[in-house]
C-alpha cells in the first residue's frame, strides 16, 4: 500500500517536472515546425536565473513566496529576452531551410547558451534549496514529501490550464492555431503570421526558464544539465504527438508513470524506462498518441 | 558508364597517402598526432555525410565511435589481441553490427525523429558506460602499444608507424565507400533525399536503402572510434557523448558533402582550430564552437568545399559561353 502511494505521488511529481520541460518544446514545434534543441538551455539559463533571484532575494530577507515569484519573474524576462534575441537574430533567416540545418543551428544556440550558463558559474554546482526546505514536509499515505514538489504538482496543472485557456478560448489563441493548422492560409485571411512565430518562439522560451526556475531548488544547477532535459522533453513530447498541448500532457502522465513504477519496483532499469516508452509508442503510431496521421507528399 | 575514365578522387586519395608517408619522418610529431585524430574523425564523419545526404541528420554516430574504441580496449585488456590490423578490422565489424542491429529500427523514421532517436540511443549508451565495471567507468581503459603483423615498433618508430598506419586506414576505407558511393546504390541514398516516394515507385525499397547507409556510416564510424582509441591509447565513455557526434557534424557542416574527401579537410581544421582554440580560450571552446557553426549554417550552408564547385561551374560555364560565341561568329 505504501509503495503504491509512493509509485502514484512519484509518478504525479516527476509527471509534472515532464510536462513543464515539454510544454514549450511541443508549443515551439507545433507553430514553427522546428526542433528546438536550445529549448534544453534555455532551461539551465533559467535554472541559474532562478538561483540567483532566490539568493539574491533571500540575502534581503524576502520570505519564501516572495522568493519564487522574484524567481519566475526573473526566469521569464531572461526567457522573453533570449527568445526575442534568437529568433529575430537566427530562426527569421531560417524559416524553409532544410531541417537537417534548422537543427544544427539549435544545436550551435544549445552550445552557445549553455558555455554561457557555464561561464556565469564558473563551472561550479549552485545551491538555492531555501524554499524547498522552507516550506517543509507534507504526509501522503504514510510517507513523507516536500510541500514544494507536491505543490509544483499544481503548478503544473495550473500551467495546463493556461495554456489550454488561452488556446482555445482567446482571440491570439485562435491565430496561433491557425497558423499550426495553415500558415499560408492564415495569412491570406489577415493573421501577422511572423508575430505569431516570434510571439510563440518568446512564449516557449519563457516556459523553458521557467521550468528551470521552479527545478532549481530540487536540484544542484551544473553546467551541462541541459542535455537530458532536451532528450526526456522530446520522448514526452513525441510519445503525445509533436505539436500537441494535450499530448504533451498525456504524455507526461505516461512516462511519469513508467519511471516511478520502474523506480520503485526495477531501479535498474530506470534510466531506460522513458526510451522503452518512446520506443514503444513510436513502433505502433509513428507520429505519437495525439497527432492526426499525415497524407504522403509525392 | 565511364568505368574506364580515372577516378580522380582515388588518385587523389592515394596521393595524399603517398605524399604523406614519404614525408612522414620530417613533420613534426604534434602534427602527426593531430593528423592521427583527424584521420579518425575523418572516417566517422564520412559516415554523417552519408546519412546527410539520404537527408537524415545522426545526432548518435559518437555511439558507434565509443563502440569501435572500446573494442580495441577490450580486445586488448581481455583478449590479449594487439594486431592494429586485426583490431580495426573487429572494431569496424562490431560498430557495422550493432549499426545493422540498431537500423532495423530506426530506418523506418526521418527527420527529427531520426536525430532525436540516434541521439537518445547514444545518451543511453553514454550513462550506461559510466556505470559499467567492464568498461573502467567513467575513467575509460587504456591501450597498450600496437603491433604490426607481428612487428612491433617502439619509442619513436611506434608514433611514425602508428601515424602512417592511421593514414592508410583512412585511405583504404575512404576508396571503398568512394566507390560504394559511385555505385548506382550509393547514387540512390541521395535520391532519398530528393524524394522518397519516387524511389519506391522506381522499384527500389527507401528503408533497405536507410538501413544500408546506416550500416556503412555505423561501419565508418567504428573504425574511425578505433583510429582514435590506438592514437590516443585511451578510450572512455566521452567517445559516446553527443558533443562527439556534434563535432562530425561540425565537420561535415563545415567541409560540404561534394566528396568523401572533404571531411578530411575539415577534420583537419577541426583539430588544429580546437588545439589553437584550447591554447587561447580553454573555457569558451563551445561558444566558439557553436558561433562558428552558426555562422556557416547562415552564411554557407552548402559548407566550403560548395566554393570550389561554384567556382568550378563559372569556369566551366565562361568556357561553354565563349565557345559557343566563337561556334557562332565563325
Amino acid at each position: 500500500m505504501t509503495t503504491l502511494s509512493a509509485i502514484i505521488v512519484d509518478a504525479a511529481s516527476f509527471a509534472a517536472w515532464l510536462f513543464l520541460v515539454a510544454v514549450g518544446l511541443t508549443l515551439v514545434f507545433g507553430v514553427l515546425r522546428l526542433l528546438n534543441i536550445a529549448h534544453g538551455a534555455f532551461y539551465s539559463v533559467g535554472a541559474y536565473a532562478g538561483v540567483f533571484a532566490i539568493g539574491a532575494s533571500a540575502s534581503l530577507g524576502w520570505g519564501i513566496a516572495l522568493q519564487l515569484v522574484a524567481a519566475i519573474v526573473v526566469a521569464c524576462l531572461m526567457g522573453a529576452l533570449i527568445g526575442l534575441l534568437i529568433e529575430r537574430s537566427v530562426l527569421k533567416r531560417l524559416y524553409g531551410y532544410p531541417e537537417a540545418l534548422v537543427l544544427i543551428a539549435t544545436y550551435a544556440l544549445f552550445l552557445i547558451l549553455d558555455d554561457l550558463t557555464g561561464m556565469v558559474s564558473a563551472g561550479q554546482s549552485l545551491y538555492a534549496s531555501q524554499p524547498r526546505d522552507g516550506l517543509g514536509q507534507i504526509t501522503i499515505g504514510g510517507l513523507q514529501y516536500p510541500v514544494y514538489d507536491v505543490g509544483l504538482i499544481g503548478i503544473s496543472l495550473l500551467l495546463a490550464l493556461a495554456v489550454w485557456y488561452t488556446l482555445e478560448r482567446t482571440r491570439i489563441g485562435r491565430c496561433v492555431t491557425a497558423v499550426v493548422f495553415d500558415s499560408e492560409i492564415s495569412a491570406a485571411m489577415g493573421i501577422h503570421v511572423g508575430r505569431i512565430k516570434t510571439g510563440t518562439f518568446i512564449v516557449g522560451a519563457m516556459l523553458g526558464c521557467l521550468a528551470g526556475a521552479l527545478t532549481a531548488p530540487k536540484i544542484a544547477v551544473s553546467p551541462g544539465m541541459g542535455v537530458e532535459v532536451i532528450v526526456i522533453a522530446f520522448a514526452v513530447v513525441v510519445v503525445g504527438g509533436l505539436g500537441s498541448i494535450a499530448g504533451a500532457l498525456l504524455g507526461a502522465i505516461i512516462i511519469g508513470l513508467a519511471r516511478s513504477v520502474t523506480a520503485h519496483l526495477a531501479p535498474e532499469l530506470e534510466i531506460f524506462a522513458v526510451y522503452f516508452v518512446m520506443a514503444g509508442v513510436l513502433a505502433f503510431r509513428p507520429y505519437g498518441l495525439l497527432a492526426p496521421a499525415e497524407a504522403r507528399r509525392i | 558508364m565511364s568505368g574506364r575514365r580515372i577516378d580522380w578522387t582515388i588518385v587523389a586519395m592515394l596521393a595524399i597517402a603517398l605524399i604523406v608517408t614519404l614525408s612522414a619522418s620530417f613533420i613534426p610529431n604534434w602534427i602527426r598526432f593531430l593528423g592521427q585524430l583527424a584521420a579518425s574523425t575523418a572516417l566517422a564523419s564520412v559516415g554523417v555525410m552519408i546519412l546527410l545526404r539520404a537527408g537524415l541528420l545522426s545526432f548518435g554516430q559518437s555511439l558507434f565511435y565509443f563502440i569501435g574504441g572500446y573494442i580495441v580496449a577490450l580486445l586488448g585488456k581481455y583478449g590479449g589481441v594487439t594486431d592494429a590490423f586485426a583490431v580495426v578490422v573487429a572494431a569496424a565489424a562490431g560498430a557495422g553490427l550493432a549499426a545493422v542491429a540498431l537500423g532495423f529500427l530506426l530506418a523506418t523514421y526521418r527527420g527529427i525523429f531520426f536525430s532525436m532517436l540516434t541521439l537518445a540511443v547514444s545518451m543511453v549508451m553514454f550513462g550506461v558506460a559510466t556505470k559499467v565495471r567492464l568498461f573502467g567507468g567513467s575513467d575509460g581503459l587504456n591501450i597498450g602499444l600496437m603491433s604490426y603483423f607481428g612487428h612491433r615498433p617502439r619509442g619513436v618508430d611506434a608514433q611514425w608507424t602508428g601515424f602512417v598506419f592511421c593514414i592508410w586506414t583512412w585511405t583504404g576505407f575512404g576508396i571503398a565507400t568512394h566507390v560504394f558511393l559511385r555505385s548506382r546504390f550509393g547514387r540512390l541514398i541521395g535520391a532519398v533525399a530528393d524524394n522518397e516516394i519516387r524511389v519506391e515507385y522506381l522499384g527500389f525499397s527507401v528503408r533497405r536503402i536507410v538501413w544500408v547507409a546506416y550500416g556503412i556510416a555505423g561501419i565508418l564510424a567504428g573504425a574511425g572510434g578505433a583510429l582514435a582509441g590506438l592514437s590516443a591509447r585511451h578510450v572512455d565513455p566521452q567517445f559516446a557523448y553527443w558533443t562527439t557526434a556534434g563535432d562530425f557534424i561540425f565537420v561535415v557542416l563545415l567541409s560540404g558533402q561534394a566528396s568523401v574527401l572533404s571531411p578530411a579537410f575539415g577534420a583537419f581544421l577541426l583539430e588544429i582550430l580546437r588545439s589553437y582554440a584550447s591554447a587561447w580560450f580553454p573555457d569558451q571552446w563551445q561558444s566558439v564552437f557553436g558561433a562558428m557553426m552558426l555562422a556557416i549554417v547562415l552564411f554557407l550552408p552548402a559548407g566550403l568545399d560548395h566554393l570550389i564547385v561554384l567556382s568550378g561551374l563559372a569556369l566551366r560555364k565562361r568556357v561553354t559561353r565563349r565557345s559557343l560565341v566563337q561556334g557562332a561568329s565563325s
